[in-house]
């Protein structure tokens, strides 16, 4: 089965500047991948690669022709001064179907609003997208990328800012649109912890480095002791795999808090 | 004060042309965060002025040297292209440093220019903006740059407003972003080269900046900033037209004081409201 995205021996950066070299991964569909790594380590490279809006310096980067991104751009880049209402800003996710110069119908609105249903929110639709919580504003940005039908959903940090709830909610909702939908997700986020106990795959990204792997392949202390360079534990509690760096076990920190 | 209007008609006219142009287009210019560009491409296109009339008085032949007005829409739109392609953000200047600079230089520069041109103290009005001097054939060709450009706008309402508010979403779904950004630049651009004739790069500035605040302060949707905005650039333009003339006062700062008197009902309002 032809990969949805494939990079073969890809160098990407910016202009003269190379960010990461020699990459080489392939997006399956179905799969559901976090692209993971500290902020500067080449995430968004990657992704802007994938996205079409940068080119690798060397190396290929193949997309499948008709490839279509449900892009969730991270939150504070959509700007809250706009006066503009939820249901609107969701079927902006169909304004290259609707056309050059034509305005959204009723299949439009009624298309934006049963993606509003898909993600929890139909009760939100008449509201201003700037009044809504964190939590909120990430199902509406969501729904956008979902009423265009996509192939591939892309989140960037969707996570970012979020209490404990709000993100267990979200990441719980992107992971039933995947089980439930076969949808192919690509998750860019800093906080492995966060994102290993959702997705089936993991990217890490570090300074210079890339490693990718099943979660079982990624989470394992030989593994990330030699990305990090550091001694680093992977504890389980309650099923879930957490990261601990310095051989400090969880149970430590707990006697220490 | 309506007979005060209908001797100044023709001017009003104009005023409210250039009112409801900059109007529509300052929407973007406050919600896009880029008022001072506004700022910027008046006193670039006062400074394109100011060199046609230099380069006039020193005699140097050609057709932009004595035609103030395409040196002048050629300047304010080369600045337009600049500001649209990022104002040099690659370089490491800020975009907003960039705006700084080139608004100082351009000032300065149409300031010397004017000051060593022959014709210097006859044209310092054009500089300034002389709204009771626009007649109909000045409105005419108001209309003819502006009414193209608000169809283009209205036409392409969707597409501007979606480059505008998330540009890196609008990339995904296969907008041209560049394209559009710098379609937006270049209608400001020539409608501001065209009023700043007119209207000064004061009055202008204020149009494209007060009407859309007063819009943003009291609607709650799109729609209803554009109405808002429109309707107080009108009302702006009226009322400081019809005060001006009794009490014998400039006309473009009258329209600006009405501006910023809106603006400030507005925020009272606004103020009201959240309470």
């Amino acid at each position: 089965m032809t990969p949805l995205v494939r990079f073969e021996r890809a160098t990407l950066g910016y202009g003269r500047r190379k960010v990461l070299s020699d990459i080489s991964f392939e997006i399956p569909s179905g799969d559901f991948l976090g692209l993971v790594g500290p902020n500067g380590a080449g995430k968004t490279t990657i992704l802007r690669n994938i996205l079409g809006s940068l080119a690798p310096l060397g190396g290929t980067v193949a997309v499948q022709p008709g490839l279509r991104f449900g892009y969730v751009p991270q939150r504070e880049t959509v700007d809250s001064v706009y006066p503009l209402k939820v249901v609107d800003v969701v079927m902006m996710g169909r304004y290259d179907r609707i056309g050059l110069g034509r305005r959204p119908g009723a299949d439009d609105r009624n298309r934006a609003m049963q993606a509003l249903e898909h993600v929890g929110i139909p009760h939100l639709a008449h509201r201003q997208l700037s009044a809504l919580s964190g939590g909120q504003k990430q199902r509406s940005l969501i729904a956008r990328a979902l009423v265009g039908e996509p192939t591939v959903l892309v989140l960037d940090e969707p996570t970012e800012g979020m209490d404990l709830v709000a993100t267990t909610q979200i990441l719980g909702l992107v992971r039933e649109l995947h089980d439930q939908d076969s949808l192919t997700v690509l998750m860019v986020s800093h906080a492995l912890n966060e994102v290993a106990n959702y997705v089936k795959r993991i990217a890490l990204v570090l300074e210079g480095g890339f490693r990718i792997g099943t979660v079982d392949d990624i989470m394992n202390e030989a593994t990330l002791t030699k990305m990090y360079g550091i001694p680093v534990d992977v504890e389980r509690v309650n099923g879930h795999r957490i990261v601990v760096a310095g051989g400090t076990t969880l149970q430590g920190r707990h006697d220490h808090a | 004060m309506l007979e005060t209007l209908s001797v100044f008609r023709e001017a009003l006219y104009g005023a409210l042309v250039i009112g409801i142009a900059c109007s529509v287009l300052g929407v973007y210019v406050v919600l896009k965060r880029i008022v001072f560009v506004g700022a910027a491409l008046a006193q670039l296109s006062s400074a394109g002025i100011a060199l046609a009339l230099f380069l006039g008085g020193l005699g140097v032949s050609g057709q932009l040297a004595h035609h103030p007005v395409a040196m002048s829409l050629l300047v304010t739109l080369a600045g337009a292209m600049f500001f649209g392609l990022g104002a040099g953000a690659k370089s490491g200047v800020p975009p907003d440093a960039t705006i700084g600079v080139t608004y100082a230089a351009a000032a300065a520069a149409g300031i010397l220019l004017i000051a060593k041109a022959t014709s210097g103290e006859a044209h310092d009005i054009f500089l300034q903006g002389n709204i009771l001097g626009i007649t109909r054939a000045d409105t005419l060709v108001l209309l003819a740059v502006t009414v193209p450009v608000l169809l283009i706008h209205f036409v392409f309402y969707k597409e501007f407003l979606f480059v505008s508010f998330d540009r890196e979403t609008a990339r995904t779904l296969g907008y041209r972003v560049t394209a559009w950004n710098l379609a937006l630049y270049f209608t400001l651009g020539l409608v501001i080269a065209f009023a700043m004739q007119f209207a000064g790069v004061m009055l202008v500035f204020n149009f494209l900046v007060l009407p859309a605040v007063t819009g943003l302060l009291l609607a709650r949707s799109m729609g209803g900033i554009f109405a808002v905005a429109i309707t107080s650039g009108i009302l702006a333009s009226v009322i400081g037209f019809a005060l001006s003339i009794p009490y014998d006062l400039p006309s473009g700062p009258a329209i600006i004081a009405c501006s910023s008197l809106m603006a400030l009902i507005a925020w009272c309002a606004r103020r009201l409201q959240s309470r």
